[in-house]
């Protein structure tokens, strides 16, 4: 790794002050994308920002109806909390699902979506529920928050306090991990919310997104078969050494409809 | 130059690091615990894993002024009095271990998964190991000793 | 010799205590930091380099390049290839600067060292290092660099191709090739891997002036081989060169060789004064760390009407990548040139080799060195020819198993197979598999929608003749009358200090616990082979038996002494010299106690016998499942029927029958190095995107033996280590192959990735 100064931020306002200060900064909360980033030398931040013990950025509660997680809420605290748990089962099973054990001790939230990973799992769920980005200085809706590959809506220095979730009615997730990084190679978040049926894919694209055509085809019979004669377009998958563009079409469809059955399973 | 105080394996230690020091080369460097291994460099095989504040965490994607008053705990610290842990004992019952560079690694994984989950099943304690690599004994009996500690540990 | 069966090893507490020694644990006072500038680029010569920048870097010592490396004379690697070729020639050998000097050749090349006050301080100073390339064409496959416009590698190299090879009778194959009722054709690819031991490699080198010699920690595989390396690569004199070798973090034949950074590390030692030290990352390892397999393979077989073998016939091209390691062409060249036959009686053969170079990492040998590549061929070529002469598999192959009495058998290669019984071994896999019963576990996954498969692999294996024509064991006792034994073996994970530690102990009569074994020990005057070939047991392992046995030989006089009775009149038991048809006695260890002041001890021993290879072998069955609408497999079962001769203790060889099946089911699956064609960039650069195996991958091995004690050793062992990799490579294509071809799927060569399942799952339903 290159030099910089590391600083533990006091409070929320101390973290605003410091990162308008050093524009070369970067935020630090579980550092599982910026450490080994930062290894690799890819990165060059003045100063790393430790923002995970505000307690600003801590807590799962129910607020007004809606699920509100903590940007700094690790992972597996995420997996394990009753609260989520009982209001959003999927989203819990997400959280148990991402990277591996360790990496879920001490990855978050706020650090996951502010990555805007186009493998990484939480956009998915944050998408296909409509959540509320809530930054230190406004609040962003889902659907405005990404903004393709690793980009977002965030500006300069501002900071993800929590995110508010929307409780669906059902919802489930299911992921084709990366046979080598863990990551997702396509996975799939359905959720029957108030507006309807969603349908948010990650892994496939360039960018976490809402598969409209299954959505509008399940709005109508919610079912996996309702799915068989939809058809993705591989110009618009990833393509890497491990799977065609082809491959991740077919696999986008196939967690689609797995990710359904999956819901309808749930009580 | 920063001065981080934490304990390790029970023992307070005041030490100097450079900001971008990472634990593991604190544990290995300064403390000479060389017993917590590094094998890669992209947060995958968990050789590097350790217990902070009660949690496992690759120590080398942790800073080690992130762990500034915590509570650390590597494979030095896991028998006491003497006495192997549970899991130790397991893995070397269970031939659980060939060249051991992944096994320190491997048991602070194995003694975290089971206190979050006492009775894993095969399909949790493959989920559990997820973040740990081995390269010589295709983790059967791996698997194994889970099962055993899990047994002991009852 | 009794069997054991316990598993907790000798070598277990101080390893799960976290008090192994490996290479990157040592540190000696006042050293400085090595680190490494690789090449970023395939194939490109060096048009300036300027380390100035660099030197002024805070904490830096020094920096090294391709220019010291030969103003050294560090630019030939030893090269182990001990058989001319074709036309008499033997193999071309380029030349290796430790440091490039004038062009890179594959990307992760060493082109320069930094060395500091401190690894970081070495590490920020790489990119001040400014250097110019001037790009040239690339070529990472060997069909690129064998064509005609392909770029030259190197000038003694024309066109790449160091070496040609070829065994067997070419006319003999002609002949019953063209009057067979059938021929059956298949070319296969082993994919190049990453063996990816988990310890990264190290060295730790100090210059003592005074004596002009050398401190080297290092990883290895066994003292006597790798000192020899560097002498060759140095010039060193041997004596000159010390090794202190402690735990090692696996090795699979990656660690078997002196690599480039060693001997920099060793120009930096002696031209600064201090210890240099340096630890790879993984990153580096990939693109350092010599490779494995790689080898294409194109068989043919010629059967009569009742599907009776006739005649094979195989084309081997090896991809050696930018340079030669010392073992990557004679194990590529040896092993399957010796094993070409199988298990089968086939009266005519023929093999050709190329060896070529190509703009990638060396290739070395890999756990089964052409072995897994060969039984790949061979079992893949079989179950082609049951499937196109519709003769069932298993029948196929009994039809042409060599016989039990047509043993010894002499191959029409090389090489002279031992007493073995396949038809034994199948006969039980089959049993133990249950193979009987698979067409209804496939009619029952066909309704869960999933495809199974079962395949099988016969094999045998020739375990290392050794590099070295005997292996010595010494027996020496301390101050304290206490029993050390030592070899020139280094295990890195196969539990020799309690496997051979036991032999010694089973032999004399003692518990376990009154010897210990050491290996690789530095000022021991001992010679052998190093671990590798599957070869250890078989070798060191039964000379420390014969040593056992030496040693109460020769303590027989004195023991006669200390009892005041006639040697004659003295027998030996259960750890003890006693009076025969009489009550005195004197415990062995009591007597080693009594003279323990004495320099030498009198009662040390050294012993060595000449033990070439063995010839394990064994038949595996694997069933697999497939998810058509994914391509994923899922590996339902393995059973492993093994003749590894007399098993000394079966927890060892079960941890190795796992290991290597693991391994081979990682590269079948999804393991592969891969370069990209135009650029000669490796893709494949870390465990994100290197797919390694994880817990899970495989449940359970049935481990069974079949074991027909070995003649060719003190133990009737025969070897194990490799035996999991050189079966499952084919037993799982197999099985795949098998639940695939109803489909209508060709041949598929490995890795059976999920995406290149489906794809071919997609074709064939497409026709």
């Amino acid at each position: 790794m290159f030099e910089f100064d590391y600083v533990k931020a006091k409070s929320l306002p101390d973290a605003a002050a410091l990162i308008a200060a050093n524009p070369e900064a970067k935020l630090l909360a579980g550092g599982m994308t910026l450490i080994p980033t930062l290894k690799q030398r890819l990165a060059r931040p003045s100063h790393l920002i430790d923002v995970g013990g505000l307690p600003e950025l801590r807590g799962i509660e129910m607020k007004d109806g809606r699920l509100a997680i903590g940007a700094a809420m690790q992972h597996h605290e995420v997996a394990t909390s009753t609260v989520v748990k009982k209001a959003i089962p999927a989203l819990a099973y997400l959280a148990g699902h991402i990277g591996d054990p360790q990496v879920r001790n001490r990855g978050t939230l706020g650090g996951s979506v502010a990555n805007n990973d186009p493998v990484a799992d939480y956009p998915a769920a944050v998408l296909a529920l409509d959540s509320m980005v809530v930054t230190n200085k406004r609040e962003i809706a889902a659907a405005d928050f990404f903004q393709g590959m690793f980009a977002t809506a965030l500006e300069e220095g501002e900071i993800i306090v929590r995110l508010l979730f929307a409780v669906p009615r059902r919802a489930a997730y299911e992921k084709f991990p990366h046979p080598a990084s863990g990551y997702a190679m396509t996975a799939v978040f359905v959720a029957e919310t108030a507006a309807g049926v969603r349908v948010a894919v990650t892994g496939a694209g360039p960018g976490v997104f809402r598969w409209s055509d299954a959505e509008n085809v399940l709005a109508k019979k919610l079912s996996p078969a309702a799915l068989d004669g939809l058809k993705v377009d591989p110009n618009d998958m990833n393509e890497d050494i491990h799977a065609t563009r082809e491959y991740r079409a077919n696999l986008v469809k196939v967690m689609a409809q797995r990710a359904v059955e999956k819901l309808l399973a749930t009580k | 130059m920063t001065k981080i105080e934490l304990t390790v394996n029970g023992t307070k230690h005041t030490c100097e690091v450079e900001d971008r020091t990472l634990l593991v080369d604190l544990l290995r460097d300064q403390l000479g615990l060389t017993g917590t291994h590094v094998g890669c460099d992209t947060s995958q095989c968990g050789c590097c894993t350790v217990h902070v504040n009660g949690r496992a965490i690759k120590s080398c994607t942790l800073l080690a002024v992130q762990a500034t008053g915590a509570d650390v705990v590597t494979i030095e610290g896991m028998s006491r009095g003497g006495k192997l842990h549970p899991v130790q004992q397991a893995f070397t019952d269970c031939h659980g271990l060939q060249c051991g560079f992944c096994t320190p690694g491997m048991i602070m994984a194995v003694a975290a998964l089971l206190k979050d989950n006492p009775h894993p099943s095969e399909a949790e304690i493959h989920h559990g190991l997820e973040g740990n690599l081995c390269r010589c004994t295709g983790y059967i009996n791996i698997v194994k000793a889970v099962k055993r500690s899990a047994e002991a540990m009852k | 010799m009794s069997e054991i069966h316990a598993a907790n090893r000798r070598e277990d507490l101080r390893l799960i205590t976290g008090r192994g020694r490996y290479t990157a644990d040592w540190s000696l006072p006042g050293q400085l930091h090595a680190c490494f500038l690789r090449s970023d680029r395939a194939h490109a010569e060096i048009v300036s380099i300027d380390a100035r920048p660099a030197l002024a870097r805070p904490g830096v010592v020094a920096v090294f390049t391709g220019a010291d490396a030969v103003a050294a004379g560090y630019t030939q690697f030893p090269n182990l290839m001990s058989f001319t070729g074709r036309g008499g020639t033997t193999i071309l050998k380029p030349e290796r600067p430790v440091l490039a000097a004038g062009k890179v050749r594959y990307v992760g090349e060493t082109v320069a060292m930094v060395v500091a006050e401190s690894a970081l301080a070495a590490q920020d100073a790489l990119d001040a290092i400014e250097i110019e390339y001037k790009d040239l064409p690339v070529a990472v496959t060997v069909e690129d660099a064998l064509a005609a416009a392909g770029p030259q590698l190197h000038a003694n190299v024309p066109g790449n191709l160091c070496f040609e090879y070829e065994t067997g009778n070419a006319a003999a194959v002609d002949q019953a090739f063209a009057t067979a009722a059938h021929v059956s054709r298949l070319k296969v690819v082993t994919s190049r891997v990453a063996p990816n031991p988990m310890e990264p490699r190290a060295c730790l080198v100090s210059y003592d002036a005074a004596g002009d010699g050398y401190d080297i920690y290092t990883c290895s595989q066994g003292i006597v081989m790798l000192r020899r390396q560097f002498s060759v690569l140095t010039g060193v004199p041997e004596e000159k060169l010390r090794f202190h070798l402690h735990d090692v973090g696996g090795s699979f034949g990656q660690r078997s060789a002196v690599y480039p950074e060693y001997a920099a590390q060793m120009i930096a030692a002696k031209k600064l004064g201090r210890p240099v030290k340096w630890v790879s990352s993984r990153s580096e390892g990939f693109m350092s760390d010599s490779h494995g397999r790689g080898i294409a393979i194109a068989g043919e077989l010629a059967l009569d009407r009742d599907g009776r073998f006739l005649a094979a016939r195989y084309q081997f091209d090896c991809d050696m990548g930018a340079y030669l390691t010392p073992t990557g062409p004679v194990s590529h060249l040896r092993n399957p040139a010796t094993l070409m036959t199988g298990v089968y009686r086939i009266p005519a053969l023929y093999g050709s080799f190329r060896v070529v170079l190509t703009n990638t990492v060396p290739v070395a040998a890999y756990r089964g060195a052409g072995r897994p590549d060969i039984a790949y061929a061979v079992e893949r070529l079989v179950d082609h020819a049951a499937s196109e002469l519709n003769i069932e598999r298993t029948e196929l192959r009994r039809r042409n198993f060599i016989p039990p009495d047509a043993f010894p058998y002499k191959t029409p290669t090389m090489g002279v197979y031992e007493q073995s019984d396949f038809a034994g071994c199948l006969d039980k896999a089959l049993e133990d598999a249950d193979w009987a019963g698979f067409a209804k576990r496939r009619t029952a996954a066909a309704k869960r929608g999933k495809l199974r498969g079962i395949g099988l692999s016969t094999i045998i294996e020739a375990s290392g003749a050794g590099m070295y024509p005997k292996d010595q064991v010494a027996i020496e006792f301390d101050a304290q009358g206490k029993l050390t034994v030592y070899t020139v073996s280094l295990s890195s994970g196969q539990g020799h200090e309690t496997t051979f530690a036991a032999i010694v102990a089973q032999t004399l009569g003692v518990p376990a616990e009154a010897v210990t074994l050491r290996e690789s020990v530095q000022g021991k005057d001992l010679t052998g082979n190093h671990t590798g070939g599957s070869r250890s047991l078989v070798g060191a392992g039964s000379v420390c038996k014969l040593a056992a046995q030496k040693l109460i030989e020769h303590a027989k006089p004195l023991a006669a002494e200390e009892l005041e009775l006639e040697p004659s009149q003295v027998d030996y038991a259960d750890g003890a010299f006693r009076e025969r048809g009489g009550d005195k006695m004197i415990a062995l260890m009591k007597l080693a106690q009594k003279h323990a002041a004495k320099i030498p001890h009198p009662l040390n021993v050294t012993a060595e016998a000449s033990v070439g290879s063995t010839w394990p072998n064994g038949c595996h069955i694997a069933e697999v499942e497939i998810d058509p609408a994914t391509g994923v497999t899922q590996i339902m079962s393995y059973v492993a029927v093994d003749d590894s001769g007399n098993v000394i203790n079966h927890s060892i060889v079960e941890g190795q029958v796992h290991g290597g099946v693991v391994q081979g089911a990682g590269q079948i699956f999804g393991e592969q190095v891969i370069y990209d064609r135009d650029s000669g960039q490796l893709l494949t650069g870390s465990f994100s995107d290197y797919s390694m195996p994880r817990a899970g991958v495989l449940r359970d091995i049935h481990v069974g033996d079949h074991p027909l004690p070995s003649k060719l050793n003190a133990l009737g062992a025969k070897g194990v280590g490799e035996s999991g990799c050189t079966a499952s490579l084919s037993t799982f294509a197999n099985a795949m192959t098998d639940a695939l071809r109803p489909l209508g799927v060709p041949h598929l060569d490995m890795p059976f990735t999920p995406s290149k399942v489906w794809h071919a799952i997609q074709n064939a339903k497409a026709k």
